[in-house]
This record gives C-alpha cells, sequence and structure tokens, in this order.
C-alpha cells in the first residue's frame, strides 16, 4: 500500500513534469509563429489629391490589410476598407457604375460603403483621414 | 483517470490495443544482461524527430534564395521571438546526431553486434551514416554565409579528383560550374524533400531488421538463463527472442528515457552556454563568391577526411583511401566473420578497432590546426 502510494506520487511528478517539459516547448514555437504585432501596425498613409481624380479608386494597403481611397463624381473623398464584408474577397471599383462590386457573390456597394444589393451583412468599414494642403492622410 | 480507462477500452475493443501493447512493449524482453548502449537508438529517432520539427519550423520563415537566404537566417536569429532558439537546435541538433550516430556505431561494434544474422541491421545503420552526412552537407550551405559557401565550394570540389566524370560531377552537384544560385536551389531540395524521405524510410528499414532478428545479447554481463550460447547458423529464419528476460516497458524504456534526459542536458548545455562553439566568424558574414576566406574547413566529422585530402600527394589517391576505408567499414560483418563476439578474446580486432579510432581522431585533430 505504501509502495502503490510512491509509485502514484512519483507518477503525478513525472507527468507534471512533462506537461511543464510540454508547455515550455509549445510557448516558444507559439511565439516564433504568432503573426508579429509590428509588422500589423496602422501606419499612417499620405497621397497627393491630385492623384485621385473624379470618379477613380485608389486601393492601397493599410494597417495589414486592403483599402480604398474614392473620390466620387460629386467630389467627395471616402476612404473604406476593400474588404467585403461577406467573406473577405476584395472589393472592386465599377467606375461606369460609380460603385463597388464583390467579384465573389456580387454584393453591392455604394461609394460610402453602405450595401446596395447582395449578401453582405455589413457596409465597408470606414478608415479615418484628413484633407489638407493638397494631402490626403489615411489614418 | 476512469476516463482514460474508459477510452484505452473504447479503443482496445476496437484495434486490439492491449494484445499490442502486450506484444510489443510489456510482453517484448530483452536480454537481463541489456545495457545503456543500446539505448542510443532510442536518442537518435528522437533527435531524428526534432531536427524534423526544428526543420519544417525554419522553413516558415527561410528564404531559398540566393539574394534573400542570409537575409532570411539572420532574421530568424534576431528579429523573431525564439527564432535563435529554433535555429540554434537545429544547427547543434544536426552535429549531436552525428556525435551520437558515431558512438552508436562504436557500441555496436564493440559488442559485435552487427554478426550473423545481423549484417543487414549494419549495413542499412552505415547507409544511415552516409544519409546523416549527406544532410547536413546540404543543410550546411543553406544559410548562405561566408562560411557555408565556401566548405561547400571544397567539398563539392573534392569530388573533381574522380578520373574522367570528376568534373562534371563536381557541376552536376552545384549545377553551374561554381557555387552558386543554383546549387542552393538543389541543396535546399535534397535537404528538406529528399534525403529526409530516404532517411525515414531507412530508418523504417532498420526498425523492421531489428524486430525481425531480435535484439542480440551483449557479450558482457550475466547471460539470461534461457541463452544457450549456440550461434546462430544460417539454415532456416530464426528469430531470437529473449524468455525470462526484462520487459521493453517499463524497465527499458525508463532507460530510453534517462538516456533522453542526458542528451538533453548535453545539448540544451550547448544552445544556451556555448551557442557559437559550431560557428566561426565567416558564418556571421554574407556569402561573397569574390573574397575567399583564409582557412576555411569543414565541419569537424569531415575533418579527417580533408586532412587525409591533404597528406596524399594526389587528390585521387586520398579520395580513393577514403573509400577503401569507408567500404570496409559498411561491408565489416561480411569481413569480419568469427563467431566470437566478446572484444576481449579478439585482440586483433581490439588493436585494429582501437587503431583506427585513434587514427580517426588524430586526422579530425590534425586537420582542426591545420
Amino acid at each position: 500500500m505504501e509502495n502503490d502510494g510512491r509509485r502514484k506520487f512519483l507518477g503525478v511528478c513525472l507527468a507534471g513534469a512533462s506537461v511543464a517539459a510540454a508547455a515550455a516547448a509549445a510557448y516558444p514555437v507559439f511565439r516564433y509563429l504568432a503573426p508579429r504585432s509590428d509588422a500589423q501596425g496602422a501606419k499612417k498613409i499620405e497621397f497627393a489629391a491630385s492623384d485621385l481624380p473624379e470618379g477613380e479608386a485608389k486601393f492601397f494597403e493599410y494597417a495589414g490589410a486592403s483599402a480604398v481611397l474614392v473620390k466620387t463624381s460629386a467630389g467627395a473623398v471616402i476612404a473604406l476598407s476593400a474588404v467585403c464584408t461577406h467573406l473577405g474577397c476584395i472589393v472592386q471599383w465599377e467606375k461606369a457604375t460609380q460603385d463597388f462590386l464583390c467579384p465573389c457573390h456580387a454584393g453591392r456597394y455604394a461609394p460610402d460603403g453602405t450595401v446596395l444589393s447582395g449578401p453582405p451583412p455589413r457596409p465597408l468599414a470606414k478608415i479615418p483621414f484628413t484633407v489638407a494642403d493638397g494631402k490626403i492622410l489615411v489614418g | 483517470m476512469g476516463l482514460f480507462k474508459r477510452l484505452y477500452d473504447w479503443i482496445d475493443l476496437r484495434i486490439g490495443a492491449r494484445e499490442i501493447v502486450k506484444k510489443e512493449l510489456t510482453g517484448y524482453l530483452l536480454p537481463r544482461n541489456i545495457n545503456e548502449w543500446y539505448s542510443l537508438g532510442s536518442v537518435l529517432l528522437v533527435i531524428f524527430a526534432l531536427q524534423v520539427a526544428t526543420g519544417m519550423l525554419l522553413m516558415v520563415y527561410y528564404v531559398p534564395d540566393a539574394d534573400k537566404a542570409f537575409k532570411s537566417v539572420t532574421f530568424i536569429m534576431n528579429e523573431l521571438p525564439y527564432g535563435w532558439l529554433i535555429r540554434l537546435c537545429h544547427a547543434v541538433g544536426s552535429n549531436m546526431m552525428v556525435a551520437v550516430l558515431l558512438l552508436h556505431m562504436l557500441s555496436t561494434m564493440m559488442m559485435k553486434s552487427y554478426k550473423s544474422p545481423r549484417e543487414l541491421n549494419w549495413v542499412t545503420g552505415f547507409i544511415l551514416l552516409t544519409l546523416v552526412q549527406g544532410i547536413s552537407l546540404t543543410g550546411y550551405l543553406l544559410p548562405w554565409s561566408q562560411l557555408s559557401f565556401w566548405a561547400t565550394t571544397v567539398a563539392t570540389n573534392s569530388a573533381a579528383a574522380i578520373p574522367v566524370a570528376g568534373p562534371y560531377l563536381v557541376e552536376f552537384l552545384r549545377g553551374s560550374k561554381l557555387v552558386g544560385p543554383p546549387t542552393l536551389g538543389r541543396f535546399f531540395a535534397m535537404h528538406v524533400g529528399v534525403i529526409p524521405v530516404i532517411i525515414a524510410g531507412t530508418i523504417a528499414a532498420h526498425l523492421f531488421l531489428l524486430k525481425r532478428t531480435g535484439i542480440s545479447t551483449p557479450p558482457f554481463g550475466a547471460k539470461d538463463a534461457a541463452e544457450t550460447g549456440a550461434p546462430w547458423q544460417p539454415e532456416s529464419y530464426h528469430y531470437q527472442g529473449h524468455p525470462g528476460g526484462i520487459p521493453f516497458f517499463p524497465n527499458y524504456a525508463l532507460q530510453d528515457l534517462t538516456s533522453i534526459s542526458v542528451y538533453f542536458a548535453v545539448f540544451l548545455a550547448v544552445v544556451f552556454y556555448a551557442p557559437n562553439l559550431l560557428f566561426t566568424p565567416d558564418a556571421f558574414v554574407p556569402a561573397n563568391p569574390f573574397q575567399t576566406p583564409a582557412h576555411i574547413k569543414p565541419e569537424w566529422y569531415f575533418l579527417a577526411n580533408y586532412q587525409t585530402l591533404k597528406i596524399f600527394p594526389s587528390e585521387l589517391l586520398g579520395l580513393s583511401v577514403q573509400a577503401a576505408a569507408m567500404t570496409f567499414l559498411a561491408l565489416l560483418p561480411f569481413i569480419d566473420r568469427s563467431p566470437e563476439r566478446n572484444p576481449l578474446k579478439r585482440p586483433l580486432f581490439l588493436v585494429c578497432a582501437i587503431g583506427g579510432i585513434l587514427l580517426w581522431l588524430g586526422l579530425t585533430i590534425w586537420g582542426h590546426f591545420s
């Protein structure tokens, strides 16, 4: 009986040491594979306002994802996430109809990001920006 | 524990797990005088598994492009969290694998476990040694440092001494006249795709042979009560069992675990306390094909070969001597046919074996300091 107790105690110690060793090995592997937070940082991006003609859109990378800057035919500037809220495809700017089309499942968005038709559940996310001295500063 | 038992019962009902455990673990009996040297095979399996795991992790960030390889390795070492740990484990592990493999072969040789009917175990083991040397050589180039670039130049160049086909063979190995981007591409493919698969297959063959012949009885210590001591007669297939021996699990599995723990103590001591033991300053400079560093040398396990090439006046002679020595070692079970397995009763063998080891050590030290 005393032997059984000792055996059980040693077994528990061994199991505990094994779990600790596994955790000590798993933590560096997790940190090694985890996305780097500094690479995902949202850096401010500057464009010359003259680079964006009326009725056109400009796609760029912002905070590790695709974004778009659009100047409507009325002259309004809007910055949006270009990631479709349905299943994450990248929307395209349709110059002729002046709206966004998601090529995956034909979701349509107005230039301000609101859903016009199709499966997207939410509007495109808005990105903050400022316009000053002929420059557009996104972020 | 109730949950584990129920899960075990559930699996057992479907695949007969208890029968496998009894046959392969608790009922797998080993000679009573088995010693710790027999656990080196298990240590090697662990090392190989660790090399595969760390190699896969390195592949996540390593870029096999001559313009980016060095930068990607520097990025892994200096910027990624714990990248240094994974890279050092891989680099130190490759050296450890060669060292433990040599010890495993040495113990097999000293205990004469290669003798009939285990010739094929020895031959597959020898093939594994050459494959491990091959995977180390191909992996050495991948960091694309001055050290790796010029060590590969010297190593591949030695094949040029082979008459007629030599120069073409060198070009074929490199994929170009000199070591360059094509060499990196083919060495990378060999290192991560071809050689590991062949090693895994050869390990499987090695273990299959071990299971079919049965484990050998060491020539030292008290024999099993059931051991007859009569040598195997090559008339019909015979599995060497050890009735009355000790079970593999838990008895010898604990010895395996002890040896693996001792290995990890040494391995991690190098990784944490002497991380630059295996790197010369040239390992931290990107490869420059127009500037050969002074005193470029191969890794420690190729130093004896390197020094042999330097001793002989002709490279062809040096290569031939090495080829003869390797062939002799590969065919040892077919040359040494005496049934006596105790090296103390084989003075000539003992003198030759110790002489060979001292010669190899001497050439290695000479190569290091030359």
